[in-house]
């Protein structure tokens, strides 16, 4: 493939492109899913593709194509090189790009046991049980179980002679079931919601998962969770569980640390951010416990790789540190604006057609002194724990926020007294990472995956994961009502 | 078109007796965007995808890939035909449906000029864009795109249904310090958009929204503008107008067609036939859309339907699948809300006090059987006071059933808009006597 990516190199360095680079990405997923009994989905799926990006006069064109051969890499390579020119008719200020190292690599995702050699029939078997599993009580309307495999496979070189292969690969699964009755509607997953846990791993993971074992009790948490009583409403203490603190990551902190929409980039679409760079190294996030890091070495991260999609080598990094902000997920194209040498090395794009643009990291909640989940609930006067994201929204500079779980527990004296559903929060991102005031220690740290970010226009998915041990936030507003 | 028929023989001659059903989707698409007055990112994509289905026996098996012939599309079947005879059996399975009639796409939908435009046409127009802008004190952020993309669905039954058209797209977001303004508008035909009219719009909102104040939150009376109608009008059918929700119990319109549900001024139709949401005349399976009304002034009529959800309803399909199979059940994705008889000014003026709403923003679902929603406002909020706009508002987040609010509704506007985006839809601005703003934000 690096012969190919020579055609591009070619071209762009002849027409003395400031800088340009080829990804050429090879793509294998499976997605499975069976529902009520029923094959729901399957899709076996193999594409290949690339896109050229090129930096010329300061002005960036991009262009992809699916058709992979020398004739069509060159004329997308003079595509690429037009649009440039018509970006250079608006322009400020010529964009300069903070410097890297070429690298000759090879970098693949470890992995103990390939997806992809495992025959569909033996995952449907799985599949299949777990649906079984969740059916037994009338009252599950809906039973949902999944799997699905991606294997990225890609080849970039650039004009300034890196040559860097990679193979990415992430496994994921989750069994759903929704129960209705009259008026009630509730749905418990397992492990998690937004289509599961999905973590840089192979099919080592849905072994773990172990699928059948867990899904009776999601199923009978959704029929319990319909005489349940709702979640109170008023201010209290709140306690994030399951993938919920994923979410609260991703959307206040996440989205908010991308430089590409603190510096306005995303204004039109997504929004921008509070975190401003003025506010770099002084502004509180949050209280002194907060330790947020951003990590592309993490192991199981969804961002995790040799390098990302500027060619940068993978690093990590704080993005706040004892509850101060402190850095960004960046491109080579902004870093030098917040006094950056090098780029962070978080840019990357989905799949070979879209361009790279700044992305988050796998950022993760560094674990804290509270002890394990008990101790945590035995310091807890009145509190609610909320497990398993279900709703999220938040505006469009990152401060007010409110999220729903798929369900609640009641918390008096340090101990848990009820199960509740429809559990919902709100707040505003400074104020709430600032009342945090117990996380709790190491042992209780998981890693949940993000598969389906999204971002940008045109439209692009990127995935991450985000780390944390539940923490505990004082008096946040809860049981928010339609009115 | 020739070449998804050219891709369709080669699969069917490679599944031999075996059922099989392609999807061909061709797309070739340009997108300049800019931000601060300049332009940001500019690019362009061609792409075609095969998705084949492959059925026998009761056996089910999907594979996808982006090579349209050769090695990698003959590989891709004989993997799919081997792997197809491990699947489980199913008694339930529904083999591609043999052909029906289709009806011609509505005039107008595929403009080969549009899918021409060039890199500096774009250029061109944001660059005009950006000089007012300048001359106002303001700068812009947006995307102006055009593109054409085709759609086959084929089986080796006899279905062959094609569909191409083209979309351009600009949307302009303005902002004057604090202020924010925004417009988009979106035509299969790049030269009956206005180029100058949606820049203008979205600079006088950015100007007129300078300044805001905050209001508590609250129940308030609201207008809302027809992006925030299709905001609301997306998760009314993606969540409660579907046949698989309804069946399951987790529409608002479980076991309540033929009652009144939403106010009578209320008629929801989706028409993929003609009119201003037309589209493809056919779904994922080659079978005819219907036209449904799916509510008539406020009365549930009926939900979509594909050939799965219909049998299990006692119906036909109305033609809205989704690729087969899939866990989603049919949905309905040409949305038309009917027009009203009054006009955005009239609403205004007809207010004591509310609130006027240009756009929602990360808007998400709560509550499915109340279509109970939370976002945010954006892009311009104002106070409405005695019959006039008086002054520009920070943002608000609100948490409200959209079935609640579908029934307080006081006005609809004669004027509606096409949306372009999941699907298509058109609707008018809209007047709600209360509508619920659970909290502020500080811009």
């Amino acid at each position: 493939m690096f012969g190919l990516c020579e055609e591009a190199i070619d071209v762009l360095s002849s027409r003395r492109a400031d800088f340009g680079d080829i990804r050429i990405v090879r793509t294998r997923a499976q997605s499975l899913g069976v529902r009520n009994g029923e094959t729901g989905s399957v899709d076996d799926s193999e594409t290949l593709g690339f896109g050229v990006r090129v930096l010329l006069g300061g002005a960036w064109g991009f262009a992809s194509s699916g058709l992979v051969t020398r004739a069509e890499v060159r004329r997308v390579s003079l595509l690429a090189l037009e649009i440039a020119r018509a970006s250079a008719m608006l322009m400020d200020r010529k964009v300069r790009l903070a410097p890297e190292p070429a690298y000759r690599d090879f970098w693949q995702t470890p992995f103990i046991k390939d997806p992809f050699a495992v025959p569909v029939e033996e995952k449907f078997r799985t599949l299949f049980e777990a649906d079984r599993l969740m059916r037994r009580d009338r009252r599950i309307k809906s039973a949902l179980s999944s799997m699905r495999f991606v294997r990225e496979h890609q080849w970039h070189a650039t004009t300034e002679g890196s040559r860097i292969e990679q193979v990415l690969l992430s496994s994921g699964a989750d069994c759903r079931a929704t129960a209705v009755d009259g008026a009630q509607v509730q749905e418990r997953g397992y492990p998690c919601s937004h289509g599961g846990q999905t973590l840089a791993m192979g099919y080592e993971l849905i072994d773990l998962l172990d699928l059948p074992g867990h899904a009776e009790k999601a199923a009978s948490e959704a029929v319990a969770l319909l005489k349940a009583p709702d979640c109170p409403s008023g201010e209290l203490d709140l306690i994030t569980y399951g993938n919920q603190m994923a979410l609260q990551i991703h959307e206040s902190v996440g989205h908010a640390s991308e430089l590409d929409r603190v510096l306005g980039y995303e204004e039109s679409y997504a929004g921008s951010s509070f975190a401003t760079t003025e506010k770099l190294g002084s502004f509180r996030y949050g209280s002194p416990m907060v330790n947020l890091v951003a990590d592309a070495t993490l192991p199981g991260g969804l961002a995790t790789a040799g390098y990302d999609d500027d060619a940068v080598k993978a690093q990590r990094w704080h993005i706040v540190k004892d509850g101060v902000l402190s850095g960004y997920m960046t491109n080579r194209e902004f870093a030098p604006r917040v006094g950056l040498r090098r780029s962070q090395g978080s840019c990357r794009a989905d799949g070979p057609a879209n361009i790279p643009i700044t992305r988050i990291c796998n950022l993760s909640l560094m674990p804290g002194s509270a002890g394990s989940m008990e101790d945590l609930v035995r310091s807890t006067k009145r509190g609610i724990i909320m497990e398993n994201n279900k709703s999220w929204s938040i505006d469009q500079r990152r401060l007010n926020f409110q999220f729903g779980c798929e369900i609640g527990w009641l918390v008096e004296n340090g101990k848990i007294k009820k199960m509740v559903r429809n559990p919902t929060y709100q707040g505003i991102t400074p104020a709430f990472w600032g009342s945090c005031d117990a996380i709790c220690g190491p042992d209780e740290w998981r890693l949940w995956g993000v598969a389906n970010c999204g971002k940008g226009q045109p439209p692009q998915t990127a995935a991450m994961c985000h780390g944390s041990s539940p923490a505990r936030f004082k008096r946040v507003k809860v049981g928010v009502k339609a009115g | 078109m020739k070449e998804h028929k050219k891709t369709c023989a080669e699969i069917f001659r490679l599944a031999g007796r075996v059922r099989a059903e392609v999807l061909v989707h061709s797309s070739e698409s340009a997108l300049t965007r800019f931000a601060d007055n300049i332009i940001s990112q500019n690019v362009a994509e061609a792409s075609t995808s095969v998705s084949i289905r492959l059925t026998d026996k009761g056996r089910v098996f999907r594979t996808s890939l982006n090579q349209p012939g050769g090695a990698a599309l003959s590989a891709a079947v004989k993997k799919a035909l081997a792997a197809l005879k491990l699947q489980k059996k199913e008694k339930s399975l529904l083999l591609p449906p043999p052909p029906s009639p289709l009806r011609p796409a509505a005039p107008g939908l595929y403009v080969p000029a549009t899918a021409a435009l060039k890199p500096s046409f774009r250029a061109e127009k944001v660059a005009a864009l950006a000089r007012l802008c300048r001359a106002r004190g303001m700068k812009c952020y947006g995307t102006i795109e055009n593109g054409a993309s085709s759609l086959t669905v084929a089986n080796n039954s006899g279905v062959f249904a094609s569909h191409r058209e083209t979309s351009a797209v600009y949307g302009v977001t303005a902002r004057k310090g604090e202020g924010y303004g925004w417009a988009e508008q979106y035509s299969p035909d790049a030269s009956k958009i206005d180029y100058a009219a949606v820049g203008a719009r979205a600079m006088d909102k950015a100007a007129a929204s300078a300044r805001p104040a905050a209001v508590p939150p609250g129940k308030y009376t609201v207008i809302l503008e027809p992006a925030a109608v299709g905001d609301m009008l997306f998760f009314l059918g993606y969540s409660g107008l579907g046949g698989r929700a309804w069946l399951d119990g987790r529409s608002f319109a479980s076991g309540a067609l033929g009652r009144r549900l939403l106010h009578p001024s209320i008629t929801i139709t989706d028409d993929a036939l003609e009119g201003p949401a037309a589209g493809a005349t056919f779904d994922f399976e080659g079978l005819p859309r219907k036209k449904v009304v799916l509510i008539e002034r406020g009365v549930a009529r009926a939900v979509v339907h594909d050939r799965r959800t219909a049998a299990e309803a006692g119906e036909r399909s109305t033609g809205h699948a989704l690729p087969q199979p899939n866990t989603y059940g049919p949905m309905p994705q040409n949305l038309e809300m009917t027009a009203g008889d009054s006009s955005l000014d009239e609403m205004i003026r007809s207010t004591k006090k509310g609130i006027l709403v240009t756009t929602f923003h990360y808007t998400n679902l709560l509550r499915p059987k109340t279509v109970e929603m939370t976002g945010m406002t954006r892009n311009g909020t104002f106070l409405v006071e005695n019959g006039r706009v008086t002054r520009a508002l920070k943002n608000m987040r609100f948490t409200q059933s959209v079935v609640e609010a579908l029934n307080g509704v006081e006005a609809l506007s004669r004027e509606r808009k096409v949306i372009n985006g999941w699907g298509r839809m058109c609707v008018p601005a809209m007047k709600i006597g209360k509508f619920n703003f659970s909290s502020a934000t500080g811009f």
